[in-house]
């Protein structure tokens, strides 16, 4: 398998341009509020959310500062209640975050965007439309001829390996099938960022590295820049060029961890144990 | 809508739905007929007619009803009340809780005029039918019309306040865009396992109705229901009885055919 991932070498900006110095600790020490025209990725800016409700305001998030650079693939890990659902649907553009902002290629997000392709937990297709048609969905809003749509969701479903299953309907398809359709759904569109929130979190554990390992097949064969939330830590390690670690009450930024493991990465890998360790320590140790 | 509702009805389709496809339940459903008559036949034997006919005095009233011509005028009055009052009843019922469930400010506008009308009975409303339609066909179907209103309306909004969250938000991350795009691309379709339930059970109440429909003078199966009735002809009243039932039987069979068709992608 080549698992060169183009992302790392070829990315746009090398991964120290970042908008954000990866050794800047945790909080932006940096200004960053004036948006430079020619950034790529997604920058989130100093994000907070804070849910006011019957009792005492609850702060969801706070001032979470963190950047992906194009063609990078960057995961998002935290405990449970810090905030990870929250920040992916704010970068989303489902829901509005308090203050700061989220930029996507130096635009800011005001709402849902076809310039991201999101998946979901839990696939949400379309269950009366056949797995061509739900990956032709986004396309259909789109301002390509008929002829572009069919060769792109020819090529989408040839990405995820669903060719012969085209017109089945979701209803037949395995979990591990339905998030391919979604991902192929996602990709459609030729987003800038695919933004996935624990996409491989209702499928079984062998299904799950597959997934991994054809997830990072069509991140190296497109070049996309990828934001993917989960609580599984080898998971992250497995995939990201770069970690970032939330802490919660209220949800942060506790660390950026850089993954220096070459690919594929194997779990006996040393390296990959010790990266986990940290990540794991991270997560435990921040109060 | 994206829903394949293309392609012929074969005949699996319609032995399906009548059930003709498992002989052993074919069979039971037979049996249960065949008693049911057998205890009518003679418990009528211990009663005077206009308690409760013979099975067998039924049947004859039915061929003659039938032969007279009497019946299929009848019906086809009928058919004449209940096509335009469930076609429009349906339609405006769906279209209304559609558009009430997914509008918030429609909603905020019409839920105490909803709450208002739903509990008056179409029957009630006999003196608008006269009123603004005469006592005619017209004035029937309106009858009709509201009973398949409130039926819809309450299935279509359940249905629509039902659909995901989640379906909507992945809409809208794959560029849905407005009200009308977000109803037509995601709301009906999601909805529409619900919204033909409602349809489905709204043929039925209808031809309930009809009874009810012709009530004030307009000729049909309900008038001639009414007419026997006031004569005490209890076996011309099952007959035409009968003749509801067939038509309910027929018109929900074909129904669930297509049900069944449009919902293909159902689990």
């Amino acid at each position: 398998m080549n698992d060169g991932p183009m992302g790392e070498d070829n990315g746009p900006m090398g991964e120290d341009d970042g908008p954000m110095g990866e050794d800047d600790g945790p909080m932006g020490e940096d200004d960053r509020t004036g948006a430079t025209t020619g950034e790529s990725g997604v920058v989130v800016d100093a994000v907070g959310k804070t849910y006011e409700g019957d009792g005492p305001p609850v702060r969801a998030l706070d001032d979470v500062s963190f950047a992906v650079d194009g063609s990078e693939f960057v995961c998002l890990v935290g405990p449970s209640g810090c905030g990870k659902t929250t920040l992916f649907r704010i970068i989303a553009g489902l829901t509005d975050a308090s203050d700061g902002a989220v930029r996507l290629a130096g635009t800011p997000v005001t709402g849902p965007t076809t310039d991201m392709g999101v998946v979901f937990q839990e696939y949400h297709l379309f269950p009366w439309l056949t797995v061509e048609e739900n990956v032709g969905f986004g396309l259909e809003r789109s301002d390509r001829s008929e002829a572009e749509r069919e060769r792109r969701v020819d090529e989408m479903l040839g990405l995820v390996g669903l060719a012969e299953f085209r017109e089945s309907y979701p209803k037949s398809l395995s979990g591990g099938m339905k998030q391919r359709v979604a991902i192929a759904r996602a990709l459609a569109v030729d987003p800038e960022l695919l933004l996935m929130d624990e996409p491989f979190g209702a499928v079984d554990a062998q299904t799950r590295e597959m997934l991994q390992r054809e997830l990072l097949d069509v991140w190296a064969s497109t070049g996309k820049t990828v934001l993917f939330v989960t609580h599984d830590v080898a998971e992250a390690v497995t995939l990201a060029d770069r970690i970032v670690v939330m802490a919660a009450e209220p949800g942060r930024v506790a660390e950026v961890v850089d993954v220096d493991v070459d690919r594929p990465r194997e779990r006996d890998d040393p390296a990959f144990g010790e990266h986990v360790a940290r990540v794991r320590e991270l997560i435990g140790a921040r109060p | 809508m994206a829903t394949d509702t293309g392609g012929r009805f074969d005949g699996d389709e319609l032995r399906t739905g009548l059930g003709l496809d498992d002989p052993r339940r074919l069979a039971r459903g037979a049996a249960g007929i065949v008693g049911f008559v057998a205890v009518w036949h003679l418990v009528s034997l211990t009663q005077p007619a206009y308690v409760l006919p013979s099975p067998a005095a039924v049947g004859g009233s039915f061929a003659e009803e039938l032969s007279s011509g009497t019946m299929t005028t009848a019906l086809w009055s009928s058919v004449r009340h209940w096509v335009p009052g469930t076609i429009v009843g349906t339609g405006l019922g769906v279209a209304a809780g559609v558009a009430f469930s997914w509008s918030g400010l429609l909603d905020d506008v019409t839920a105490p005029l909803v709450r208002t009308l739903r509990p008056v009975p179409p029957l009630a409303l006999i003196g608008f039918a006269i009123a603004w339609f005469g006592i005619n066909d017209a004035g029937a179907a309106f009858i009709i019309a509201v009973g398949a209103f409130w039926i819809n309306f309450y299935a279509s909004y359940g249905a629509v306040e039902g659909v995901s969250e989640d379906l909507l938000d992945v809409g809208r991350t794959l560029g849905v865009g407005g009200d009308l795009d977000m109803v037509r691309s995601i709301v009906l379709p999601a909805s529409l396992p619900g919204i033909l339930t409602g349809v489905r059970t709204g043929l039925g109440r209808c031809w309930m109705l009809v009874v009810a429909s012709e009530i004030f003078g307009v000729p049909g199966v309900g008038r001639e229901i009414l007419r026997a009735s006031n004569n005490l002809l209890v076996d011309t009243v099952i007959a035409y009885i009968l003749v509801l039932s067939l038509m309910y039987l027929l018109v929900d069979v074909a129904f669930r055919a297509v049900q069944r068709r449009v919902l293909v992608w159902r689990a």
